[in-house]
């Protein structure tokens, strides 16, 4: 056992840099404390060890933050993030919800990954990713610390989205100057990105405008074990097993994993076909063990008639987005940035 | 699977020299892994939070491959073990923090007492007395066994009543107590009051202190509030403000009027901290400066009912409680040295934890510092009674010092009848009292040589986690002003509508002392945790670290207050921050002095070789 680790790690450590494998490393280790055997989450450990920074309406690099309870009932906080212009290099701290400037400035509304049950929208790795997207697409993020798993199951981290959606949508300050409209996107990583499927659901149904969703290494499943499932188990950082866990965690109880908050395409899913479903961009890492289910829906949305864009990084393990130190990452933020600048 | 490696780029060997990349691709990621080398921290971890050297990036990667190994071995309970008895300390200090773990788990520690080869670090990772929140299961508190032969009967035998240790000691260990008791009460010293130094209206700002404390330019903002007339009141007040910072009075007079009508629209917490603000203004305008300092009544009354209606002052009890309890293992005489006596609040709970201890209790030692009061009262000996009795109902050897003092720099480590090391630990507690200090100079350097000189074990600290000292008033009315408005908004759950309002007049007068007064009367100099670091570092203070345990804790303490949904505990590099909605408002550190070699090792994770 001991040594088909060995050879598992040696291989891991051959595709990512040194500080990548650390850090993803690490995360593992913790996580693997985390979840109990018997389905319960070591909350406070998991808050402990998850290192967060505190938002700044002092700009760093550009980009300043703020945090904003947009509903006190659930207690739902979003950082915003938004560039300085030319005209204000320095916020106006009384006013950091001063109306955008731009005849188009894209709004991404982004849910953080975590399998539903780790990390927040201050979770360090996180508003480290925002404040890129914001230089990247000259946007303003709005990342949304959504409820998590396993305290909080199906359907409350799609509900904390859609109260996001709406609420950006209904911000006069978001509007673009061009059309009076909030130009948004939704993005997210991991749970996130299956997060981002299912609030762009919700929008057609209520009308609202969505112009993109973009799926980082989406979070999906279903009960029958493809081949990637098999053939890259605990080789990648990733095992199915804890994927398992996950998947219990946040799907109501005694469901299984063709429901379709984690299989939408699958036996329960419901179709997009014929609806004004947003163009998608699909990100897949090639080391991913879930990417048959990711590539499912890739097809599932062609299928149905819907623009989707697929970038499969061959090479790639989860979380290689999170570090600017190998090709996958340059590549993939080129291609959000062409994705969201297409709408100017 | 192929696997192909020409468009990777593997993370060079730091000894080799770099070659430049000829595509822009290439540069762009060479630019980055140059970045890394330059400075001994890998930035591209910094900035997720986890401090490694780039040079000890290979060995912490040793060590999580090891971990995984030996966890892949380890049955389920080592898992669990790690995960819910070991203390977890400072996660961002990569290398340590895998070493502890590495500790706990080879060789198998199940032994609780750690006894078979652990180092001493490994056996204080281990289970620690929680006793601040027992398990359900646990029974009321009625009498203690204990051999009463080397302790002193000093005084009658108290009634006992019940004590729960659930509930978090305050209005019920300050029930009438008859008075006849009086006892190895020690009476207080007064020391000479400094001279008070004349009214001065708008004086220079204190000289920074000599080593040039950065001021920390982290703002974090919380909205809670997006309503249409609260953004219209926070732009009146930043005018008004401003108009101040110009010296634009008669502006300034006007806006003033305005808020005033603007804040009667305003409903809930946005209305209460714009009136004080307002108030505070109008104060600095028309040179109305408030009376310092308070009745001591008074405040004394304030600071009971905002101990009882929100979080802020039982968290910082409770975790510099945590820290002195582990700093005192082991130790079986202690002396607390308490900086902010007021009516000893922070103690029955240390004394029911030592009371609990498993091998028996110390021999506690209290000295406390205040204040004189303004009716002659012996406010502090009153105190001391109280814990006194509290101690003989508990059995803990207990003895009490009170010292009055206008200011903290008037303390001198000989006054104090320290004992030596060897015999007594020391430990020096603050809970919002250091910042004011820096309202004159030198008072804070005077102050830290001092507690040097006490040569303790622990120092702990709790401050406001806000920057209100910096040099522009303007930028000082912005910071407070949000300050003030998420500490306020925190309050609104409050249950008690008169602990409420209590507490808003006693954060009121914070603010008033902030945005009126200037020089010497500007007590409320409160500073972030970045610029205490600094301070405590020059000053010749090593950290120690708060661990999980402290953590969750508090974090559970939380959970018992009504709106604690808003609450939460954030642990930063050591340092545990309470905060509303993720916006850190008090931070509770704690520090020994450097080089001190002889000071128990036991509360941090390092382990020693």
């Amino acid at each position: 056992m001991a040594r088909s680790n060995e050879v598992n790690l040696n291989e891991c450590k051959m595709v990512v840099p040194l500080n990548t494998w650390v850090l993803i490393s690490n995360f593992k280790l913790a996580y693997n404390l985390l979840r109990r055997p018997d389905g319960t989450f070591n909350r406070h450990l998991a808050e402990f060890l998850d290192r967060k920074v505190p938002a700044n309406a002092t700009p760093v690099d550009g980009v300043f933050s703020f945090d904003v309870l947009i509903d006190r009932g659930t207690s739902l906080l979003t950082r915003i993030y938004r560039p300085v212009t030319a005209e204000e290099p320095l916020p106006d701290v009384a006013e950091l919800e001063k109306p955008v400037t731009a005849e188009v400035v894209p709004v991404i509304i982004f849910f953080h990954g975590g399998s539903f049950a780790h990390s927040s929208a201050n979770s360090a790795i996180y508003d480290t990713l925002c404040r890129r997207l914001v230089g990247l697409c000259k946007a303003v993020v709005v990342s949304v610390n959504y409820r998590r798993a396993p305290e909080n199951r199906y359907p409350c981290a799609y509900d904390d989205g859609w109260t996001a959606l709406k609420w950006v949508n209904s911000r006069p300050w978001l509007q673009s100057r061009k059309d009076s409209k909030v130009h948004i996107y939704l993005a997210g990583d991991s749970s996130g990105g299956n997060i981002v499927h299912h609030v762009a659901l919700r929008a057609i149904e209520s009308g609202i405008d969505v112009l993109g969703n973009i799926l980082l290494n989406p979070m999906f499943g279903g009960e029958e074990r493809t081949e990637s499932e098999h053939n890259l188990d605990g080789k990648y950082f990733v095992t199915l097993r804890d994927r398992d866990w996950y998947w219990r965690a946040y799907l109501p109880e005694g469901e299984d994993r063709d429901h379709h908050a984690c299989n939408p395409f699958g036996p329960n899913g419901r179709s997009v076909e014929g609806i004004k479903f947003p163009k998608s961009l699909v990100v897949v890492a090639g080391l991913d063990l879930i990417q048959d289910w990711q590539l499912a829906y890739v097809e599932g949305l062609k299928k149905a008639g819907q623009e989707v864009k697929l970038l499969y990084m061959e090479q790639a393990t989860i979380g290689f987005y999170l570090l600017p130190n190998n090709n996958h990452f340059h590549a993939v933020m080129d291609e959000i940035s062409r994705f969201v600048g297409s709408d100017c | 699977m192929k696997r192909d490696h020409n468009h990777l780029q593997p993370n060079p060997d730091p000894s080799s020299s770099l070659c430049g990349g000829s595509s822009t691709g290439k540069a762009r990621l060479w630019e980055e892994e140059a970045a890394q080398q330059d400075c001994g921290m890998d930035e591209l971890l910094a900035v997720l939070g986890y401090k490694v050297k780039t040079s000890d990036m290979a060995e912490v990667a040793q060590k999580l491959e090891q971990l995984e190994e030996v966890m892949c071995n380890v049955q389920d309970d080592g898992i669990s073990h790690l995960a819910s008895e070991t203390v977890h300390y400072n996660p961002s200090d990569l290398s340590t923090y895998l070493e502890s773990m590495l500790s706990e788990l080879v060789p198998p520690a199940f032994d609780p007492f750690g006894a078979a080869g652990t180092t001493a670090a490994a056996a204080a990772t281990g289970t620690l007395v929680d006793s601040f929140l027992p398990p359900a299961e646990s029974s009321t508190l009625t009498t203690l066994d204990f051999e009463n032969n080397n302790r002193k009967q000093i005084f009658d035998e108290a009634s006992c009543s019940d004590y729960d240790l659930k509930a978090i000691p305050g209005k019920a260990i300050y029930d009438s107590l008859s008075s006849s008791t009086h006892g190895n009460v020690k009476s207080e010293k007064r020391l000479k009051p400094t001279s008070e130094s004349p009214p001065d209206i708008f004086p220079p700002p204190p000289p920074a202190s000599s080593f040039g404390i950065p001021t920390d330019s982290i703002r974090p903002v919380i909205l809670v509030d997006s309503q249409e007339n609260g953004i219209r009141l926070v732009h009146a007040l930043m005018a008004c403000a401003e108009a101040v910072q110009q010296n634009n009075l008669n502006l300034a007079e006007a806006l003033v009027k305005q808020i005033g009508f603007l804040a009667i629209s305003q409903a809930g917490a946005m209305r209460k901290v714009a009136t004080y603000f307002a108030e505070a203004l109008a104060r600095r305008i028309y040179r109305l400066y408030p009376k310092n300092p308070l009745d001591h009544s008074l405040s004394d009354v304030l600071h009971m009912h905002f101990y009882e209606t929100c979080p802020y002052l039982k968290f910082a009890h409770f975790t510099a409680n945590q820290a002195i309890l582990e700093a005192f293992e082991g130790k079986e005489r202690v002396h607390v040295i308490d900086f902010s006596m007021n009516q000893g609040m922070q103690w029955p709970a240390l004394m029911q934890a030592l009371a609990l201890r498993p091998g028996g209790p110390p021999a506690f030692r209290l000295t406390g510092i205040g204040p004189p009061s303004h009716d002659n009262s012996d406010h502090l000996q009153e105190v001391g009674w109280k814990l006194a009795q509290l101690a003989e109902t508990i059995h803990v050897e207990f003895e009490y010092r009170g010292f009055v003092a206008n200011s903290l720099a008037d303390l001198d480590a000989s006054m104090l009848d320290l004992r030596p090391s060897e015999v007594e630990a020391v430990a020096v507690n603050s809970v919002f009292e250091l910042h004011k200090l820096l309202a004159r100079p030198g008072a804070i350097d005077k102050v830290f040589s001092v507690v040097k000189q006490m040569k303790p074990e622990i120092v702990t600290v709790v401050e406001q986690e806000a920057n209100h000292n910096g040099p522009v008033f303007l930028d000082r009315f912005t910071e407070s002003l949000h300050y003030y408005s998420t500490l306020f908004d925190s309050l609104e759950g409050s249950v008690s509508s008169q602990d409420k309002v209590m507490s808003e007049v006693y954060l009121g007068k914070q603010i008033c002392n902030v945005v009126a007064c200037e020089g010497a009367d500007r007590t409320e100099r409160h500073e972030s945790l970045t610029q205490w670091r600094n301070r405590l570092d020059s000053a010749g203070f090593s950290p120690v670290h708060l661990g999980s345990n402290a953590f969750k804790q508090a974090g559970m303490l939380l959970a018992l207050f009504a709106g604690g949904d808003g609450y939460g505990v954030e642990e930063n590099n050591g340092c545990l921050m309470l905060g509303w909605h993720n916006r850190p408002l008090i931070t509770t550190s704690a520090w020994k002095p450097a080089n001190d070699t002889t000071a128990s090792a036991s509360a941090t994770s390092t382990v020693t070789h």
